[in-house]
């Protein structure tokens, strides 16, 4: 049996489990929580390390299992891995380990939190694992559901019902569109499967109709985009975070979100690469409101969580601008920064819930030298800002340089080649080096330096290696995927590749053929 | 030992230091101590080492040894952590660790009694980590995270004492402003990595000796992103308004980063990569009015521009650090001007002799501070030479150096500079301008400092520093003297593959080595001896006679409230910001609140909300209606298939 069928089977289990073990025993629910991440993220390191020497199985996967389902409409349970979703497994595992392990503040109804944990936690990996787009979309919807039940019923805050509703209406609209698409393409196809490696394959061979592509490709981007807070349809993200409870927080910004990313690059684009040529350019457009925009409005917020999820905001960006260069340095960038930015995103909300429940508050301009009260917090979330403004020996770095040099060599056209997309590089560094460096120091200048706040005489930091460990996890991560970055592009790039030779390969479309453009070497 | 082993050993120590403080002896301040200056010590006698050992190997002129790993490789961009080790990179090791040891033993007497001492040392060795990491760099990706690190530990170190909240601000600034540099340096290596497909120092060397024309259009605008680099980190015109307040942090901290060798970093990423800047001039068609104007012109009217600026400001600064802060701006703008006169040698020896004394300088004034109970301000001092013999005597060689007299080193490199400038008249006439501005300021400063009598209490009660601050004072002042005879501009003309270094230059002897300038470039010499002359007559008229006020503000006027207020560059920009980024910043806010958030979502959820109304309405519960609605539904799926 495929090690992906346990990664993503023990959580499910473990929530079906949890739920004969009695709401008294806290101690029990909580153990079996952590024990089972902790499990998890051991086999999901242990599979990024045997990955180079697994044999390869079916479509160019490792650790490939299928057991067909329903044959009629060509569904199976189907899972392996390859460099794109290598490290967003890995990096799930340990984000829900971590998020097991903080989870000590939620105080009532126990029970019912882990179970929902371990449902979020077994559909991410499973959404993350799957080959089989009717799957990948079923865990999906599996992990969101527990979502919006945990801010609606541990969510903080006096919006947290206006935040759940918010939240809960625009991402079913997003995965209702993006369903809309995905069932288009799963006609349109003609194979009648789910099966990505068979759509893959046959629709290399016989393309769909470039009309039909452009038809269908917007439903999968604005859908997903929709999934991922694409601007402008990013104000849920913000406000929801800043009501979800923080395991939630960190499970939903750190990994979940990059669903929405990650079926963009591995179904949308390569099976779709008429209509991603037609529709990217608009995506461009679009990534720079994530980078610059919301960047800017980081830069306004008083609220730390708010800053917080503005800025996961702005990174998101980075991915779609990676994507969007079609070329190998910057999808390879683009992957980097989603597995970078889910350590990144879980370490701040994880550190903002802390805080959070230290004082009850999160406004900066109450806070000032944390670093002399919470030397450890503090020490650490200096250090997850500094990432969060592209510091090398961060994974961040690593990510968004590769998407700016990947960027810079692309030729996608802008506006039939008015614009070169040079610019949008530029535009995108600026933001990277000089937006995000404004409003992460501006708040470590607020909340860390300065002469003790009000708010922090009586606070203390976490005691304890347990309670410790969740945050040096991450910590740990993202310097590992900073200090030796080949631990995944190596990884990354072939599969990189494949995604964009695809659309290389597709035939070019005429407005491409005609324009003076430098060749792709 | 191979001189490649040495090279990773000595890029370690220090990152070893810096983890090993942080995670296992912080609270042990002693021993954070001695770990730190421990590890800066090996790094220096390893770095003499190494430069034994290469110099056995008699590696010919322009070539180098590299030892590396590679760190990334995707697709076409391929990174190494590469270690480059060549007369250029060597000269900079032996005096950053050199130096970097003399920092760390004061700073055991400096910083004593602080509570967050470990942190300091743990910081400081990240610093000397970073730094390390620039000068060994082997590629244009090494350079550009080594550079980064070094900006972080220098924000770190600037916000030490960071419940003071103009430490805390200085680092932030100074953060800031070195990220907009970084900003045009990084494009600057994608634009060259984009069109020659390297970023490897030797690499692109050769592929541009072989094609000149292979960066096409963007040779010149690479170079100018690329000394955008330069201009952040050594704190060049327009982006020079960081370093005065960086003064901020402890004066060990200034003398080592923000005087001898971050700062200098800038100068030395020109030198490394001056075959970028060589190439004649081409930019984009966009930017076809700039035609004619090299990378090289750029770089020299900036450094030229800054030095000019920053010693008219020092003039009038009356905080001790503050004035060497302008100071040093006027240095660097010296070094980046030699650059871009072509002359990378030049700008390089300025360096390493200005790591000397300026070291020296500040490590004097921190034990004036240190000896006054934390004054700066000049005015409040006097009479210092008989109860600080030692800092006295050593600040006075360091001033000596710096205004350039023979035979003190600085006499020598500042000379280069000078004759590199020879070629441009204007920028001569500059160059000689501020020659006779930093005598002028640098003796304002010792006359009123420094000797006649005390004019505060705490000043006539100063008692000399502990001994672990004198000696560093000690032997950076024989360095100071002497640098000018080590040979290091023979060292680093070979290290730049300069044409007629490959031989030993033979001075014939000490004695025609100290008059060679007159021989050499007798113009340069003689003008330089010249306006330093007048600098020290005009600073003696004025305060030889130890006023109490500074007379100067009287005979000058306005132009005197402007030199003191820096031009008004802070006010300046801080309305530019204000009126760009923070108004973008404050527009998205709103819109993001009121029309994307507010009519957008609202609209959206009052949709749903009127739809559900109206929904509602037809579920009256009566029976009727529903089979009314059913049988209309039907007529009209009907009309629809039939039609």
């Amino acid at each position: 049996m495929s090690p992906l069928t346990w990664i993503l089977g023990l959580p499910l289990l473990a929530a079906a489990g949890l739920c004969l073990v009695p709401r008294t025993s806290k101690g029990v629910l909580r153990t079996v929580a952590v024990a089972v991440t902790a499990v998890v993220a051991w086999m999901a390191i242990d599979l990024l390390l045997g990955f180079a020497t697994a044999p390869v199985g079916r479509g160019g996967y490792r650790f490939v299992q299928q057991i067909p389902w329903v044959e009629s409409l060509g569904i199976s349970f189907f899972v392996g891995v390859d460099g794109i979703n290598l490290g967003l497994i890995v990096m799930g595992a340990i984000v829900a380990f971590a998020a097991a392990c903080v989870s000590w503040e939620i105080e009532d109804r126990t029970k019912e939190y882990y179970v929902l944990l371990m449902l979020m936690t077994g559909g991410i990996l499973g959404a993350f694992a799957s080959l089989d787009v009717f799957f990948l979309y079923f865990f999906h919807e599996l992990a969101l559901v527990p979502t919006f039940i945990m801010i609606g019923v541990w969510g903080r805050g006096e919006r947290r019902q206006s935040a759940a509703f918010q939240i809960t209406l625009y991402l079913t609209l997003g995965a209702l569109v993006a369903l809309i698409g995905l069932i288009a393409l799963y006609l349109q196809s003609g194979v009648r499967t789910f099966d990505l490696v068979t759509l893959t394959d046959t629709l290399a061979a016989n393309p769909m109709p470039a009309a039909r592509q452009y038809f269908i490709f917007p439903w999968l981007m604005f859908g997903l985009g929709i999934l991922v807070s694409l601007w402008p349809f990013h104000t849920w993200a913000p406000l929801g975070y800043g009501a979800a409870p923080t395991a939630t927080a960190m499970l939903h910004a750190g990994v979940l979100k990059k669903f929405g990313l990650y079926v963009l690059l591995k179904v949308a684009v390569p099976l779709l690469p008429e209509g991603a040529k037609e529709w990217l350019p608009l995506l461009a457009w679009m990534c720079l409101g994530n980078i610059l925009y919301c960047g800017w409005v980081a830069m306004r917020q008083r609220d730390l969580n708010q800053l917080i999820g503005n800025s996961s905001v702005a990174h998101v960006g980075f991915v779609f601008l990676g994507v969007a260069s079609l070329t190998t340095v910057g999808v390879t960038g683009a992957v980097m920064v989603m597995v970078a930015h889910g350590f990144l995103a879980a370490l701040s909300f994880a550190l903002s819930g802390f805080l959070y429940r230290q004082t009850g508050s999160l406004d900066m301009g109450r806070m000032g030298g944390l670093l002399k009260q919470l030397p450890f917090t503090g020490t650490v979330m200096v250090m997850a800002m500094m990432a969060g403004c592209g510091l090398p020996g961060f994974g961040n770095f690593v990510g968004e340089m590769l998407v700016l040099f990947g960027g810079w060599k692309s030729d996608l056209l802008i506006c039939g080649g008015w614009i070169s997309f040079r610019w949008f590089v530029a535009a995108a560094a600026w933001g990277a080096l000089i937006v995000a460096a404004v409003y992460m120091l501006r708040a470590v200048r607020e909340m860390f330096h300065g002469p003790i706040g009000e708010t922090w005489r009586k606070s203390n930091d976490p005691t304890g290696a347990w309670r410790r460990l969740p945050y040096v996890v991450l910590l740990v991560s993202l310097l590992a995927l900073g200090v030796a970055p080949r631990l995944l592009t190596d990884h990354i790039e072939p599969s990189a590749k494949l995604i964009v030779d695809a659309v290389e390969r597709s035939r070019p479309a005429p407005h491409l053929a005609t324009a003076p453009g430098h060749p792709i070497p | 030992m191979q001189p490649e082993t040495l090279a990773w050993i000595i890029l370690a120590l220090p990152l070893l230091s810096a983890a090993g403080i942080t995670l296992f002896t912080r609270r042990n301040a002693g021993l954070s101590a001695a770990v730190s200056v421990t590890a800066v010590a090996a790094a220096f006698v390893a770095s003499v080492l190494l430069v034994l050992s290469y110099r056995g190997l008699h590696i010919p002129a322009g070539e180098c040894l590299i030892a590396s790993v590679n760190w990334l490789n995707v697709g076409g961009l391929s990174v190494e952590l590469g270690l480059r080790l060549d007369s250029l990179s060597n000269v900079m090791l032996l005096g950053v660790t050199g130096v970097g040891l003399m920092i760390h033993i004061y700073s055991c007497g400096y910083m004593a009694g602080d509570p967050s001492y470990a942190r300091f040392f743990a910081s400081l060795s990240l610093f000397m980590f970073s730094m390390l990491g620039i000068v060994l760099a082997s590629n244009f990706v090494m350079m550009f995270v080594f550079w980064e690190l070094v900006g972080v530990s220098s924000y770190l170190l600037i916000g030490f004492w960071f419940e003071r909240p103009a430490a805390a601000d200085a680092a932030k600034k100074a953060f800031l402003t070195n990220r907009i540099g970084d900003f045009g340096f990084l494009l600057g290596i994608i634009a060259v990595w984009a069109s020659l497909g390297t970023v490897d120092f030797l690499d692109l060397q050769r592929a541009l000796a072989a094609d000149p024309q292979a960066l096409g259009a963007f040779a010149s605008l690479a170079g100018v992103l690329v000394f955008m680099g330069a201009m952040g980190k050594s704190a060049q015109f327009p982006l020079h308004v960081w370093l005065p307040d960086a003064m901020e942090g402890p004066t060990p901290v200034s003398a080592l980063i923000h005087a001898a060798t971050m700062v200098a970093a800038g100068v030395y990423m020109l030198a490394r990569s001056f075959f970028l800047f060589e190439l004649a001039p081409a930019w984009p068609e966009s930017l076809g009015f700039l035609s004619g104007i090299s990378a090289l012109d750029v770089i020299a009217w900036t450094g030229g521009i800054t030095s000019l600026m920053a010693a008219l400001m020092a003039v009038q600064q009356s905080d001790i650090k503050r004035i060497l802060a302008y100071s040093t701006l006027s240095q660097l703008g010296y070094m980046v001007m030699a650059v871009g006169c072509a002359r990378p040698e030049a700008g390089m020896y300025h360096l390493v002799t200005h790591a000397f004394f300026k070291a020296l300088l500040f490590l004097g004034a921190g034990s004036v501070i240190h000896a006054l109970h934390h004054e700066q301000d000049i005015w409040k001092m006097g009479g210092l030479r008989s109860r600080l013999p030692v800092t006295y005597w050593t600040f006075l060689v360091g001033t000596l150096a710096l205004c350039g007299v023979p035979p003190f080193s600085g006499f020598y490199s500042k000379d280069g500079i000078l004759a590199a400038a020879e070629t441009r008249p204007v920028l001569f006439g500059l160059a000689l301008v501020v020659a006779a501005l930093t005598t002028f300021y640098m003796f304002r400063l010792v006359l009123v400092a420094l000797r006649g009598e005390p004019r505060d209490a705490a000043a006539s009660h100063a008692h000399e520093s502990p001994s672990v601050m004198l000696w560093p004072l000690r032997f950076l002042a024989i360095a100071s003297v002497f640098a000018g005879f080590w040979g290091i501009d023979t060292a680093l003309k070979r290290g730049l593959g300069m044409a007629g270094a490959s031989g030993h230059e033979d001075h014939g002897g000490f004695l025609a080595g100290v008059f060679e300038p007159f021989g050499h470039a007798p113009l340069a010499a003689f003008l330089g001896l010249f306006a330093t002359g007048i600098g020290f007559a005009v600073a003696w008229t004025l305060y030889g006679s130890h006023p109490v006020r500074d007379p100067l503000p009287e005979r000058l006027g306005p132009l005197a409230r402007w030199m003191r207020d820096k031009f008004y560059f802070d006010e300046a920009y801080a309305w530019l910001i204000r009126c760009t980024h923070d108004a973008l910043a404050a527009v998205a806010d709103w819109v993001d609140r009121w029309i994307v958030a507010g009519m957008f979502v609202r609209g959206l959820a009052g949709a749903t909300d009127v739809a559900g109304r109206a929904l509602r309405l037809v579920l009256t519960g009566n029976l009727q209606t529903y089979a009314f609605l059913a049988a209309a539904g039907m007529v009209v799926a009907l009309w629809i298939v039939v039609l």
